[in-house]
C-alpha cells in the first residue's frame, strides 16, 4: 500500500495475530489430497445472499452436511443482502492491511462484484487445473469463460447458470406480451401495472439493459469493451424510452422499488402484473413457499433474454483457501449440481456441462420435473442474449440514475 | 391523583391509543401462521406452520443467532453495569473539576448517531482484528448503552443517602465491604432495572451490528431485516415475534422496580 | 468547584469511579468521531493517507443529493417528534388519573418501548402498503377498486410510513417520561389554582405544562437525534430517492468504489454536525421560552 512506510510505528503497534494464513502459493503447490487433508477440521465462511429460505437450506442443510461428513470441514453461510457487501468487506481488510487473515472465505459473486474484486486483485486466482470436478465445465462455452465480458482466468468456479425470465399471473392477465416492443405498448396500454427496480440494484439493472438492446436494434453494437461513442448514441434513445414509460409506471414513476423481491411483493399483492427474475426457478419456490401466487408462469422474450453465469469466488486475503476450494469442488460436482437441480430443493441449472457425465446422471437430469412456473431452461436459451460487459453495465446503470432515476 | 375514573371521552381516546399501539404486531403474528396472504385476502385463506418449522430448524440458523444475540446483550448489560455504575455514582455523589465535560461526554453518544460513531471506528476495529467478531460488536454497543447506564444511576446516587457509608467507615469498614454491605444493597433496583434496559438498548441495535459484525455476527435483526427485504413475510413475522420476547419478559420482570427509577429507565431507548 | 453535596478530599478515588466511563466512551465515542472527522478530510496514516483535503466536502455539497436529504431527514425528524410529542402529552394526561385496569393499560403503553424499530416498520409496511391491510379493510368496504387507489403512505415522498412508525414507538416514550414528572408533583399546585378559580385550560397552560417542560423537552431531543441519525427505518419505508442522510451515508461507506469513502465520512460529520446545531437551536429556543412562561 502506498506510503505504508510512514505508518510503520501505528502498523506494529496494530498488527493483527498472523494466524494461520495460507498464502495463495503454498496451497497451489498441493495435491489435491493434500488440499483435502489440510482442509479438515476448517471452518468456511460463505458469503452469500440470504433471502431465499430454500437457497440458506440447500447450502446450510445439504452442502453443509456433505462438507462435514466427508471432508470434516465446518460451512458457514453467511447471509447478507447484497453481494456488494462481502466484496466492500473484503476491500475494506486489504485497505486496513489485513492481507493474510480475512474473514471471507467464499462469496457467491458475478459481473461487477467480480471485476472489482479482480481489478483490486483481491481475488485468489489459478487453482482450477486442481478441482476435480473442474473437468465437468465447458470452458469453450464463452458464457462461463467470461463472466459479464471478463474472463474468469481461473479465478472463480462456475455454480449457476441463469437466463433472465418475465413472470405473470395466468389468472390475471391471459397472454402477456411476448416482444420487448409489445410489453412497452402494454405498459403504456396499462397505466400503473408494471415497474422495475431502481439500478444498481441487479433485477432492476438487467431490466434496464433489455431496453438499452431494445433501443439498439440488439446487442451486437454494444459487445466487446465499453464505447463511448456507441454509448453516447444509444443511451438518449434508451433514456427517452424509459422516461417515456414513466408516466404508465407503478407510481407514475416517481419512485421505483428497492429490489426484486420488493418488486415480487407488488406483483404478489397485485399492485403490479408482471415480475422479472435472472432465475426462473425462483418463480418455482416462491410459489411453492407462497410468496407469488399459484397461476404465476414465467417466460422469456422472442427477441430474447440475458443469461450469464454465477461464481463461487475466493478472496485472496482468506486464511481457510484450502478449505474454500474443497467446498467449491463439492458444490460443483454433479450430485451436488443435481440436487440443486430439483424443483422442489432449488430448481437452479447446472453450470457444469451434463453431456460431460456418465449417462445415468445425464438420464437423472433430463428426467427432473419442472415446475408449471419456470419456464423450461431449453426453451429460454433458444433466445439468449449475452450479457454486456462490467464497464457497460457501470455505465448504464450510472447514467439511469442520472437521466431518468432522478428526474 | 387526580379524579377517579375517566371520562367516556378520556377512555375513548385511551382505547384507540393502545389499538394504535399494538395494531403494527398484529399482521405479524398473522403472517408468522400464514401462507402466501397477499391482496385482496382480508384473512389468510391459507394456514400454516411452515414459518415456524423453518424458525426452529437447526439448518435456518436463527435460534443459534437469537443465542448469539442473548450473550452479546448480556455481556453489553454486564460490561455497561461494571463502568456505568462508578460513574453514576461520580456524577450523583459528588461535585469535581470537569465534571460538566464528562457530564457531555455521557449525554453526547445519546444525541450524535451511532452510525456516525460506528463508521469511523470501522478501519482501526479491522485492524485490531474486532470487526466481524462479537466482541467487536459487544464493544461498539457499548456506546449507545453505557451513557444510558451511567445517566440512571446518576440519578440513583443522587438520592441515595450516603450516611450508611460513613457509619460503616467509622466503624471500620473496608472500601469492598462499603460496597458490598452497604451500596450495592441500596442500589440494587437501579443496577438491575438499568442493566436489563441496556440489554433491550443492545439487542434492538441494527446498524452498528451490521457494520461492525460485517454479516458475520447474525443477530435476530440482521436476519430479520433479511427475510423482511426478501419478501418472506411468513418467515419475517415468526422472527418478529421470537425478537420481541425478551422485552416484554423484561417490562413484566422490572415493573416491580420501577417506581424507585423513575422514568430515566427508558432515556436512550426512543 | 461547588462546595455543595460532599465535597470530600477524594480526588484520586473519583478518578477511580470515572476511569472505566471515561476510557470507554473517550476511546469509543471520541475516538470514533475523530477517527471520522479526520478521515472525512481524506486524512488517514494508517492507509497512507497523509495529505489533508476538503474534496469529500466539496463533492458532497456538490450534488444536488445533500440538500434534498437534508431537507427530508429534518422533515422527518420534526414532524415525527412533534407529533409524538403532542400525542405523548395527551396520552400522559390521561394515564396519571385512577381508574379501573390502570396496570393492565401502563403495561401496554410501556410495551412498545421494549420492541425493536424494525419490528415496528415491518408491522407497519404491512399495514399501510397500498395492498396491505388497511387497503384490503377498504377494498372490502367497496372503498377502492384495486392498489393503485388507496393513497401511497409507504415508499411516498412525504414519508408518511416512516413518520407513522416513529410516532408508533415514540409516543409511549415521551408519554412515560412526562407521566414521571407528572407523578413526581402530585396535585398540589393543581389544587391550589382550582381553588382560585381557575379553569380546565388556565391549570394546563398555567400549571401544568411549564411542570412537564422539562421532561418534554429532554425526551424530545433525544427523539429528534435518534429519528434524524436512524437507518434501518427509512431504509426499509423510504422511496429511492431522495433517501434520508443515514441511508446516503451508509450506500457511499458500502460503495464498492473505495473512493466514495471519505465522501461517506464527511457525510456522517456533516449528519452528527447539523443534528448537534438543530439541537442547540431547539434548546435555545425552549428555554427562552420557559423563562418567558
Amino acid at each position: 500500500m502506498k506510503g505504508y512506510g510512514k505508518a510503520a510505528a501505528a502498523a506494529l503497534l496494530l498488527a493483527p495475530a498472523a494466524g494461520w494464513a495460507q498464502p495463495a502459493a503454498e496451497v497451489l503447490g498441493l495435491s489435491w489430497a493434500e488440499i483435502e487433508e489440510r482442509a479438515r477440521g476448517q471452518t468456511v465462511n460463505w458469503y452469500m445472499w440470504g433471502g431465499s429460505d430454500r437457497i440458506n437450506a440447500y447450502v446450510s442443510g445439504y452442502l453443509g452436511e456433505l462438507a462435514r461428513e466427508r471432508h470434516g470441514i465446518v460451512l458457514r453461510r453467511i447471509g447478507i443482502n447484497d453481494t456488494a457487501e462481502a466484496v466492500n468487506a473484503v476491500l475494506q481488510e486489504l485497505e486496513a492491511g489485513v492481507a493474510e487473515d480475512g474473514s471471507v472465505d467464499l462469496i457467491w459473486i458475478n459481473g461487477e462484484n467480480f471485476r472489482t474484486l479482480r481489478q483490486a486483485d483481491a481475488v485468489f486466482c489459478g487453482y482450477l487445473e486442481q478441482l476435480p470436478h473442474n473437468r465437468l465445465v465447458d470452458w469453450s462455452d464463452e458464457a462461463v469463460s467470461y463472466d459479464f465480458g471478463t474472463p474468469v482466468d481461473g479465478c472463480e468456479t462456475p455454480w449457476n447458470r441463469v437466463q433472465f425470465a418475465f413472470a405473470y399471473d395466468g389468472a390475471r392477465l391471459a397472454e402477456p406480451p411476448r416482444t420487448m416492443a409489445a410489453l412497452l405498448e402494454w405498459i403504456e396500454a396499462n397505466p400503473g401495472r408494471f415497474t422495475y427496480p431502481a439500478p444498481p440494484d441487479f433485477t432492476g439493472s438487467v431490466f434496464v439493459r433489455h431496453v438499452f438492446y431494445h433501443a439498439a436494434g440488439g446487442p451486437e453494437a454494444l459487445l466487446g469493451p465499453f464505447r463511448q461513442e456507441v454509448y453516447d448514441e444509444v443511451a438518449p434513445k434508451a433514456w427517452e424510452i424509459l422516461n417515456r414509460l414513466k408516466p404508465s409506471l407503478w407510481r407514475q414513476g416517481r419512485t421505483y422499488p428497492r429490489d426484486g423481491t420488493a418488486l415480487g411483493q407488488l406483483f404478489a399483492n397485485q399492485e403490479v402484473d408482471f415480475h422479472f427474475s435472472y432465475d426462473a426457478a425462483t418463480f418455482g419456490t416462491g410459489v411453492e413457499a407462497g410468496t407469488y401466487p399459484a397461476g404465476t408462469r414465467s417466460y422469456g422474450l422472442a427477441d430474447g433474454t440475458i443469461g450469464n453465469t454465477n461464481y463461487l469466488a475466493i478472496p485472496a486475503n482468506s486464511p481457510r483457501k484450502a478449505a474454500a476450494l474443497v467446498v467449491a469442488n463439492l458444490a460443483l460436482g454433479a450430485e451436488a449440481q443435481l440436487h440443486k437441480a430439483m424443483p422442489d430443493i432449488w430448481g437452479a441449472s447446472p453450470a457444469i456441462d451434463v453431456g460431460r457425465l456418465p449417462p445415468a446422471q445425464q438420464e437423472a437430469f433430463a428426467a427432473l420435473p419442472r415446475h408449471p412456473a419456470v419456464a423450461p431452461a431449453a426453451e429460454l436459451a433458444r433466445a439468449a442474449l449475452p450479457e454486456l460487459r462490467a464497464e457497460w453495465v457501470v455505465a448504464i446503470e450510472a447514467g439511469w440514475q442520472e437521466h431518468v432515476g432522478k428526474r | 391523583m387526580s379524579g377517579g375514573g375517566l371520562r367516556p371521552g378520556q377512555r375513548l381516546w385511551l382505547a384507540l391509543l393502545l389499538a394504535w399501539l399494538l395494531l403494527p404486531l398484529l399482521p405479524l403474528l398473522v403472517w408468522s401462521f400464514a401462507k402466501g396472504w397477499h391482496y385482496p385476502q382480508l384473512l389468510p385463506a391459507t394456514w400454516s406452520l411452515d414459518a415456524w418449522r423453518y424458525v426452529l430448524a437447526p439448518e435456518s440458523q436463527v435460534l443459534q443467532s437469537f443465542g448469539s444475540s442473548i450473550l452479546c446483550s448480556a455481556s453489553v448489560a454486564v460490561l455497561a453495569t461494571l463502568a456505568g455504575v462508578p460513574a453514576g455514582r461520580a456524577l450523583g455523589m459528588f461535585e469535581f473539576r470537569g465534571k460538566r465535560l464528562f457530564e457531555l461526554l455521557v449525554i453526547a453518544p445519546t444525541i450524535v448517531p451511532g452510525l456516525a460513531v460506528a463508521l469511523g471506528l470501522h478501519v482501526i476495529f479491522i485492524r485490531l482484528g474486532l470487526a466481524n467478531s462479537l466482541p467487536g460488536v459487544i464493544i461498539v454497543h457499548l456506546i449507545p448503552t453505557l451513557p444510558y447506564m451511567a445517566l440512571v444511576m446518576a440519578g440513583v446516587f443522587a438520592n441515595y443517602d450516603a450516611s450508611y457509608e460513613e457509619q460503616a467507615r467509622s466503624l471500620g469498614a473496608g472500601t469492598w465491604a462499603v460496597w458490598r454491605h452497604v451500596v450495592l444493597p441500596a442500589v440494587y433496583p437501579g443496577i438491575i432495572v438499568g442493566a436489563l434496559f441496556a440489554f433491550i438498548v443492545s439487542w434492538s441495535q441494527y446498524v452498528m451490528t451490521l457494520l461492525i459484525g460485517g454479516g458475520k455476527v447474525v443477530s435476530v435483526p440482521l436476519l430479520l431485516f433479511n427475510f423482511a427485504s426478501a419478501g418472506r413475510n411468513d418467515i419475517a413475522g415468526a422472527i418478529s415475534i421470537l425478537y420481541i420476547v425478551p422485552g416484554v419478559l423484561i417490562i413484566l420482570l422490572s415493573a416491580r422496580h420501577l417506581r424507585g427509577v423513575g422514568a430515566m429507565r427508558t432515556y436512550s431507548n426512543p | 468547584m461547588s462546595a455543595s453535596a460532599s465535597p470530600r478530599r477524594e480526588h484520586p478515588r473519583i478518578l477511580l469511579l470515572l476511569a472505566p466511563a471515561l476510557v470507554a466512551l473517550g476511546l469509543l465515542f471520541g475516538g470514533g468521531l475523530l477517527l471520522g472527522l479526520a478521515r472525512s478530510f481524506g486524512y488517514m496514516p494508517l492507509l497512507g493517507l497523509t495529505e489533508p483535503n476538503l474534496d469529500a466536502y466539496r463533492a458532497l455539497f456538490a450534488d444536488g443529493d445533500f440538500l434534498a436529504s437534508f431537507a427530508l431527514t429534518f422533515y422527518i425528524a420534526f414532524v415525527s417528534t412533534a407529533v409524538s410529542a403532542v400525542l405523548a402529552i395527551g396520552a400522559a394526561l390521561i394515564l396519571r388519573r385512577s381508574f379501573a385496569g390502570k396496570r393492565a393499560m401502563l403495561f401496554l403503553f410501556q410495551l412498545n418501548i421494549t420492541i425493536p424499530h424494525l419490528v415496528g416498520a415491518i408491522g407497519i409496511l404491512y399495514l399501510f402498503s397500498q395492498s396491505g391491510a388497511f387497503a384490503r379493510l377498504a377494498r372490502e368496504l367497496g372503498m377502492i377498486a384495486q392498489p393503485a387507489d388507496f393513497p401511497a403512505l409507504i415508499y411516498d415522498p412525504a414519508a408518511v410510513g416512516i413518520i407513522l412508525q416513529y410516532v408508533w414507538k415514540e409516543i409511549p416514550f415521551i408519554g412515560i417520561v412526562v407521566l414521571a414528572s407528572l407523578q413526581a408533583i402530585g396535585e398540589d399546585y393543581e389544587a391550589a389554582a382550582r381553588s382560585l378559580g381557575a379553569g380546565r385550560w388556565q391549570r394546563f397552560r398555567h400549571v401544568l405544562l411549564p411542570l412537564m417542560a422539562p421532561g418534554v423537552i429532554a425526551a424530545s431531543v433525544i427523539v429528534f437525534a435518534f429519528t434524524f441519525g436512524a437507518y434501518e427505518i427509512p431504509a426499509l419505508l423510504g422511496q429511492h430517492h431522495p433517501a434520508a442522510l443515514p441511508v446516503l451515508a451508509y450506500r457511499l461507506y458500502t460503495d464498492v468504489d473505495l473512493a466514495a469513502r471519505p465522501q461517506a465520512m464527511a457525510m456522517a460529520m456533516a449528519i452528527t454536525l447539523l443534528c448537534a446545531l438543530l439541537i442547540a437551536g431547539y434548546l435555545y429556543v425552549a428555554r427562552r421560552w420557559l423563562r418567558w412562561s
